[in-house]
C-alpha cells in the first residue's frame, strides 16, 4: 500500500506561533496594515486622480500652451502665428523705412532744397545777370572804367523797369526743375542708402536676438484660440472690502474648459460659476453672491478648470493661492460688463501633437521664436508666454502627486526594511534559543534549505496579510481618506477609482521581497553553523575570548554596561529606527517652524511695505509719474531667467536709487563693471560665492547678461540682483529717468489705479505660507502623531527583544532574590539610557538629513525657503520620541514582572 | 549473515583531535571496529573517553581528521554537505539526552516531524501505541514528563525506520524507572524494526541488554565484547 507523503509537521508551527506571539504579530501587521493602506491608497487616489486629469484634458481641451499679447491680435496676425512660419522682419523692416521715407521725404527735402536752391540760386543769378549786362555795355562801346561806373545804377534801373525779375523768375524756373530733379534722386538715393545701413545693424541684433537664422527651426503649425481674461477684484463676504483677486474668462466650449462638480455653468449676466478650492476656503457655496469688480453675481456652480489644478495666480509664484485668489466663468455679457483690463491671452493647440515632452519642447521653442517674429512684423508685443510644460497651475497638482507617491512609497520601504530587520533580529533570537532543536533536525536530516523555509514563512506570512488587508483598506478607507486631501488642496475634477497594478506591485510585492531577502540573508547566515554547533548551543561566529574590561564602577553600572554590551546589535537598529523617526519628525515638526519662521520674518526682510510696480513710468500724455510723498523711492526692475537642470527660475533684477533708504546696501553705488550684489537666497540656493558670477538669460530673447557677485544682501527674501538704477538702465536700455516703480512704506493715493500694474505687499510673501499651512498643517501634525506611534511600535518589539533575550538572567536575578525595581534598574535603565542617547543623536540627524532634502526639494521649486527648525523644534522631536518610549516602558515593566523564576532553572545545562 | 551485513557499519583508523599547538585534545586516536546489521551496540566509557565525539562521526554532524567509517560500504568522508544530509535523512535517526522537542508542536507532530524525512514512514498510530503514548497524543510537550517526552523524541527518531538508531545518553537525564521504561522501548524497538542501534551511555548495567559491547578509554577501543548471554531490559538492576 502507498502511503500518502506527509506534510512538513513544522508548517504547523507556524499558526501556533503567531497565536503564541499574537501581541507582536498584531502590532507589527498592525503597523505594515496602516502603512501599506495609507500608502496604496494614496497610490490609487493618485492613479486614479491621474487618470481622471488626463480624461480631463482631453474632454476639456486643455491647451498646449498660451501667451497674452499687449493688444488685441487681428484676424491677419492670427492666420500667420497659426502657420508657424517666422515673419521676414528683413522685409518687414524695409517697408516700414520704405514707407517712412515715402512718407517724410519729400516734405523734408522740399524745405531743405528750397532754402538751399533759392540761397544759391539768387547769388548765382546776380553775378550771371551782372556778368550779361556788364557785356551789353560794353558791347555799346563803354569802356571798362565807365562800365564800372554805370553798373550799379543799370542794375536798379534793370529791377526798377521789372526786366530783372522777368530774367530771374525765366533763370529760376529753368535752374530749379533741373537741380531739383537731381537733387532729389541723389538724396533719396542716400537717404535710403542709409536706412538700408540701419536696417541691417538692426536686423543684425534681431537675428541675434530672435534666433532668425537658426538652421534647426521648423515651422510649428497651430490653432489658436482666444482665451481673454480679466483680473478683477474680488469681495465673497459682500463687506465692501476686496478679499483678493479673481480672473475672470468667459464662458467657452472651444479650450481650457471646466468641470462642473456642484451647480451649473452660468447662463445670464449676474451668474458665475467660481472654482470649487476657491469657494471651500472662503466658505461660499452654489446659491450665495459675490462681488467682482464691484457687480454682484450669483455662484451658479462650483467648478474645476482644465488650466487651474492649481490656483497659481502667477506662474512664478512659488506656491498656489487657492484663499486669495479665484478662477471663475461668466457667460460673454457678463465678461463684457466688468470694467477691469482685458488681457489678451490666446491658447494654442499643436496641429500635430507632440510624441514626447522633449519634442514637446522643441516644438514650443520654435512655436516661440515664429511667434515672436510675427507679434513684432504686427506691432505687436508678447507680455505673456507659457507652454503647458511649463505651467505650473497645471503641472503642480499632477507632479505633486507624483512626488507625494515617490515619498510614500520610499517611506514603506524604509518601513518595511525597519520592520524586516525586527523580524530578523526576532527571529535570529529564536533560532539562538532553539538551537538544540534545530541541531536535532538538523541531524535526523532536515536540510538547511527546509529550515530557512520554516523560519522565513512568519515574516513573509505577516507581510503577504498585512499586504492583503492594507491593500484593501487602500482601495476602501485610505483612498478616500488621501482623495479628500488632495480636493483639500488642488481643483481637481470629479474622479473614478482605478484598478492600478503597480500601486499592488509597490505595496505587495516590493514588500513581500524586501522581507524575503532581509531575512532570507539574516537566517540563512544564522542557519549556516553545523548541526554540532546548534546542538552545543554554539552559535557565536567570533567568541569574545575576554570580557571588556570596565572602570571601577559600583556593581549596578557595571552590570548595565555588560548589558549593553551584549546587545549592541539591537540596540543598533534601535537607533537605526529612531533615526528614521527623527528624520520624518524633523520634516514634521520642521516645516511648521520653516514656514511660521518664514512668515514671522517677511516683514523684516520686505525691502518696503509696498512696492509699487507701474504699468509705464509715464502716463498716457507723456508725464512722469511722480508721487507727493517724499519718502518713496523709485526703483527699476525686470525679469530675467537662470536656466537649471531641472527649471529655468526667474530672477528679479533691481536698480536702486542711490542711498537707498530701503534697499541699504554699502557697496552698490561703488560696484564695478558688471558687478552686482545678490540675494543671501540667491547665494544659498544656487550656492554662487562672492567673487564668482552668475549668469542670467532674457526670457523670450538670445540674450544673456553675465555679473561679477560683489557681495550678498541679507534683507531679501526673493532670488534677486541689485545694482544702482543709473548702471540698470544703462545694462537693460532704460531710458534716462526711466523707472519701474516705487517702494514706499506708505500707501501711494496720488498714483492713479490705471497707472499701477502690481502692489506687492507682505501678503503677496505670505501667502505661499498660508496656502502650505492650510493644505498641510494638518497633515504635518498627523505625521507627527504617525511618527510617535512608529516609534513606539519599534520601541516595544525592540525592547522586548532585548528582554526576552535576556529572560534568563532575569529569571535568575529573580531567584538570587534581586527585586523587580532592582532588575528594571538593571535592565531597563540600560536600554533607557541607549535609548536617550539615540534620541539624541537622531534628532541631530535628522535635522541635518532633512535640511539636505528640503534644499533638494526646494531645488525644484522657484524661490527659496531656508529650513528653519527652533530650538522648541529640537525639543519637540526629542520628547515626542521619549513619550513613546515611556510609554513602552511601563508594558517592559509589567514583562519583566512576568518572567517566571523557572525560567532559568528550566534552562539551566 | 553476509560479510557485508556483518560489517555494515565499520570503524577504521579513526582520529579525531579539538584545539592546535599546546592546547591540543585528541579525542579519537585510531578507533577500529564494526557492528553488525541489526545489532544493538552500547559504547560505554567514562567522560573524554571519545565516546559522544564518535557517535557525532558516525551520525555525519562531525568529521574525522582520519580513518574512515562506511557505513554498508559507503564511506561517509567521501560525502559532500548535501549528501551527509541526505544520508542522515535517509539512514539515520537520533535520539539525546535532552530531548528537544518542538515545545509548539504536540506529541504526534513531533513524531510526524521525523516522519515527514522518510518515503516509508512507520505507522504513526502504531508506533504512538507501541511508545504507548497514543492517549497523550495531542499533549504538547511540556503537558509531559521527563520520560514521556524521551519516548516522543525516540519516536521522532524511529518513525522514519532508520537503519541505525544513534542514541546518546537517552537515559541520562531520566531516574531509574524512567530509564528501564526508556532501554524495554529501545529494546522492542529493535526487536521490531530490526534497526542497528549505538547507544552512548555511562550506566555500565546498560551493555547487559546489547548484542555488542565496546569499551572505550583515551580515544581507543579498549574491549570490544559481543554479548552471547544478553538479558532483557526489564532485567537490568544497576
Amino acid at each position: 500500500m502507498t502511503k500518502q507523503k506527509i506534510k512538513n509537521p513544522l508548517r504547523k508551527r507556524i499558526p501556533r506561533e503567531l497565536r503564541g506571539e499574537w501581541r507582536k504579530y498584531l502590532v507589527v501587521a498592525l503597523f505594515m496594515i496602516l502603512t501599506v493602506g495609507f500608502v496604496s491608497g494614496m497610490y490609487v487616489a493618485n492613479g486614479s486622480m491621474m487618470t481622471a486629469l488626463s480624461q480631463s484634458a482631453e474632454k476639456n481641451n486643455l491647451e498646449d500652451g498660451h501667451f497674452v499679447l499687449k493688444k488685441r491680435a487681428d484676424n491677419s496676425l492670427i492666420s500667420e502665428i497659426e502657420n508657424g512660419e517666422k515673419a521676414d522682419i528683413k522685409a518687414f523692416y524695409t517697408d516700414k523705412a520704405k514707407s517712412e521715407l515715402d512718407e517724410k521725404f519729400p516734405d523734408e527735402f522740399d524745405v531743405e532744397f528750397n532754402e538751399k536752391f533759392n540761397a544759391e540760386f539768387a547769388e548765382k543769378f546776380n553775378t550771371t545777370f551782372e556778368e550779361q549786362l556788364k557785356s551789353a555795355l560794353l558791347a555799346q562801346g563803354l569802356d571798362e572804367n565807365s562800365v564800372s561806373a554805370m553798373l550799379p545804377a543799370a542794375i536798379e534801373q534793370a529791377k526798377a523797369s521789372g526786366n530783372y525779375q522777368t530774367a530771374y523768375d525765366s533763370a529760376y524756373k529753368d535752374a530749379y526743375k533741373s537741380a531739383y530733379d537731381e537733387a532729389y534722386k541723389t538724396a533719396y538715393d542716400e537717404a535710403w542708402d542709409k536706412i538700408l545701413d540701419e536696417i541691417d545693424e538692426e536686423y543684425s541684433d534681431a537675428e541675434e536676438k530672435y534666433e532668425l537664422n537658426d538652421p534647426d527651426f521648423r515651422a510649428v503649425p497651430v490653432n489658436i484660440y482666444e482665451n481673454f481674461f480679466r483680473n478683477a477684484d474680488e469681495d465673497n463676504d459682500l463687506d465692501g472690502k476686496t478679499d483678493g483677486s479673481v480672473r475672470v474668462y468667459a464662458k467657452t466650449n472651444e479650450i481650457n474648459t471646466a468641470s462642473v462638480l456642484d451647480g451649473r455653468f452660468p447662463e445670464t449676466e449676474n451668474e458665475v460659476a467660481i472654482d470649487r478650492m476657491h469657494a471651500d476656503n472662503v466658505g461660499v457655496k452654489v446659491g450665495d453672491k459675490i462681488k467682482i469688480d464691484e457687480k454682484e453675481f450669483e455662484i451658479t456652480g462650483l467648478i474645476a478648470y482644465v488650466n487651474y489644478s492649481t490656483l497659481h495666480e502667477k506662474n512664478t509664484d512659488f506656491m498656489f493661492d487657492a484663499i486669495k485668489f479665484n478662477a471663475a466663468m461668466v457667460t460673454s455679457e457678463g465678461f463684457e460688463s466688468l470694467s477691469a483690463p482685458v488681457h489678451y491671452g490666446y491658447a494654442w493647440k499643436y496641429e500635430t501633437a507632440p510624441s514626447d515632452e522633449k519634442e514637446e519642447k522643441k516644438l514650443s521653442d520654435n512655436f516661440m521664436k515664429a511667434l515672436l517674429t510675427q507679434t513684432v512684423v504686427s506691432d505687436n508685443e508678447i507680455s505673456d508666454y507659457l507652454p503647458i510644460y511649463a505651467n505650473n497651475a497645471v503641472n503642480f497638482a499632477p507632479d505633486d502627486l507624483s512626488s507625494d507617491e515617490t515619498m510614500g512609497g520610499t517611506i514603506l520601504n524604509i518601513l518595511i526594511v525597519i520592520i524586516a530587520f525586527i523580524f530578523a533580529v526576532t527571529i535570529s533570537n529564536t533560532i539562538t534559543k532553539e538551537s538544540k532543536t534545530i541541531g536535532t533536525l538538523r541531524a535526523s536530516g532536515y536540510t538547511r534549505g527546509e529550515l530557512i523555509r520554516h523560519y522565513l514563512a512568519t515574516p513573509v506570512i505577516v507581510t503577504l496579510i498585512a499586504a492583503a488587508i492594507g491593500n484593501i483598506l487602500g482601495y476602501t478607507v485610505f483612498k478616500n481618506a488621501v482623495v479628500s486631501m488632495y480636493y483639500n488642496s488642488y481643483s481637481l475634477p470629479t474622479y473614478e477609482t482605478v484598478w492600478n497594478p503597480t500601486a499592488f506591485l509597490k505595496t505587495t510585492l516590493v514588500p513581500f521581497v524586501i522581507m524575503f531577502v532581509v531575512n532570507l540573508l539574516v537566517i540563512t547566515q544564522k542557519l549556516s553553523h553545523t548541526p554540532l554547533e546548534f546542538l552545543r548551543c554554539n552559535l557565536k561566529k567570533n567568541k569574545r575570548k575576554k570580557a571588556v574590561r570596565l572602570p571601577k564602577w559600583n556593581f549596578f553600572s557595571r552590570f548595565r554596561m555588560r548589558v549593553i554590551l551584549q546587545n549592541i546589535p539591537n540596540y543598533a537598529i534601535l537607533f537605526f529606527g529612531v533615526f528614521f523617526v527623527s528624520v520624518m519628525l524633523a520634516l514634521a515638526v520642521g516645516m511648521t517652524d520653516t514656514l511660521s519662521h518664514y512668515k514671522s520674518s517677511a516683514k523684516d526682510l520686505m525691502f518696503a511695505d509696498y512696492q509699487y510696480v507701474l504699468n509705464s513710468y509715464e502716463d498716457e500724455e507723456g508725464n512722469v509719474i511722480e508721487t507727493s510723498d517724499g519718502s518713496a523711492e523709485k526703483f527699476a526692475l525686470t525679469s530675467l531667467q537662470r536656466k537649471g537642470k531641472n527649471m529655468d527660475e526667474d530672477i528679479s533684477v533691481y536698480g536702486i536709487s542711490e542711498n537707498s533708504d530701503y534697499v541699504n546696501i554699502g557697496g552698490l553705488d561703488d560696484l564695478g563693471e558688471n558687478e552686482v550684489y545678490i540675494s543671501d537666497s540667491f547665494a544659498e540656493k544656487y550656492n554662487v560665492k562672492v567673487g564668482g558670477t552668475v549668469t542670467l538669460e532674457e526670457k523670450y530673447e538670445n540674450q544673456k547678461y553675465e555679473f561679477k557677485v560683489a557681495g550678498t544682501y541679507d534683507k531679501s527674501l526673493n532670488i534677486s540682483v541689485f545694482m544702482p538704477i543709473e548702471k540698470f538702465r544703462g545694462t537693460f536700455d532704460f531710458e534716462d529717468g526711466e523707472f519701474t516703480g516705487y517702494l514706499s512704506n506708505t500707501e501711494l493715493s496720488d498714483i492713479s489705479k490705471d497707472d499701477i500694474a502690481t502692489v506687492i505687499t507682505e501678503h503677496d510673501i505670505t501667502k505661499m505660507c498660508d496656502q502650505l499651512d492650510h493644505s498641510m498643517g494638518a497633515m504635518m501634525k498627523y505625521f507627527q502623531i504617525l511618527c510617535i506611534a512608529l516609534s513606539a511600535v519599534l520601541v516595544y518589539l525592540l525592547t522586548k527583544i532585548i528582554i526576552e533575550k535576556n529572560e534568563n538572567a532575569i529569571s535568575m536575578t529573580k531567584i538570587l532574590g534581586y527585586e523587580n525595581g532592582e532588575i528594571s534598574r538593571l535592565y531597563l535603565l540600560s536600554t533607557s539610557i541607549m535609548f536617550v542617547i539615540s534620541d539624541i543623536i537622531a534628532v541631530f540627524l535628522g535635522k541635518i538629513i532633512i535640511k539636505f532634502v528640503w534644499s533638494a526639494m526646494m531645488a525644484d521649486y522657484s524661490g527659496w525657503i531656508v529650513f528653519t527648525a527652533s530650538p522648541l523644534g529640537y525639543v519637540k522631536m526629542f520628547l515626542f520620541v521619549l513619550i513613546s518610549y515611556l510609554v513602552v516602558l511601563c508594558f517592559d515593566f509589567r514583562r519583566i514582572k512576568k518572567i517566571p523564576l523557572n525560567v532559568a532553572l528550566k534552562n539551566a545545562e | 549473515m553476509s560479510e557485508q551485513e556483518k560489517k555494515f557499519l565499520e570503524i577504521v583508523d579513526l582520529e579525531k583531535s579539538f584545539g592546535c599547538g599546546e592546547t591540543k585534545q585528541d579525542v579519537l586516536r585510531g578507533m577500529n571496529f564494526s557492528v553488525a546489521k541489526g545489532e544493538f551496540c552500547v559504547l560505554l566509557g567514562p567522560s573524554g573517553s571519545g565516546k559522544s565525539t564518535l557517535l557525532n562521526i558516525i551520525g555525519g554532524i562531525d568529521g574525522a581528521d582520519s580513518g574512515y567509517i562506511s557505513i554498508n560500504g559507503d564511506k561517509l568522508e567521501e560525502l559532500g554537505e548535501k549528501k551527509l544530509t541526505q544520508y542522515r535523512r535517509k539512514h539515520l535517526g537520533y535520539v539525546f539526552q535532552q530531548y528537544n522537542l518542538i515545545g509548539n508542536l504536540n506529541v504526534k507532530e513531533n513524531i510526524e516531524v521525523g516522519a515527514y524525512l522518510s518515503d516509508n514512514p512507520l505507522d504513526i498510530d502504531e508506533l504512538l501505541n507501541t511508545l504507548g503514548l497514543y492517549k497523550h497524543r495531542h499533549k504538547l510537550p511540556n503537558q509531559l514528563s521527563g520520560g514521556q517526552q524521551q519516548r516522543v523524541s525516540i519516536g521522532r527518531a524511529i518513525v522514519k525506520n532508520p537503519d541505525i538508531l544513534l542514541c546518546d545518553e537517552p537515559t541520562g537525564a531520566l531516574d531509574y524507572a524512567t530509564s528501564k521504561e526508556i532501554l524495554k522501548l529501545i529494546e522492542e524497538i529493535n526487536q521490531k524494526y530490526k534497526n542497528t542501534i549505538i547507544m552512548v551511555t555511562h550506566n555500565e548495567a546498560i551493555k547487559d541488554m546489547a548484542d555488542h559491547v565496546i569499551k572505550l578509554r583515551d580515544g581507543k577501543v579498549r574491549k570490544s565484547i559481543i554479548n552471547t548471554e544478553k538479558i532483557s531490559a526489564a532485567e537490568l538492576e544497576w
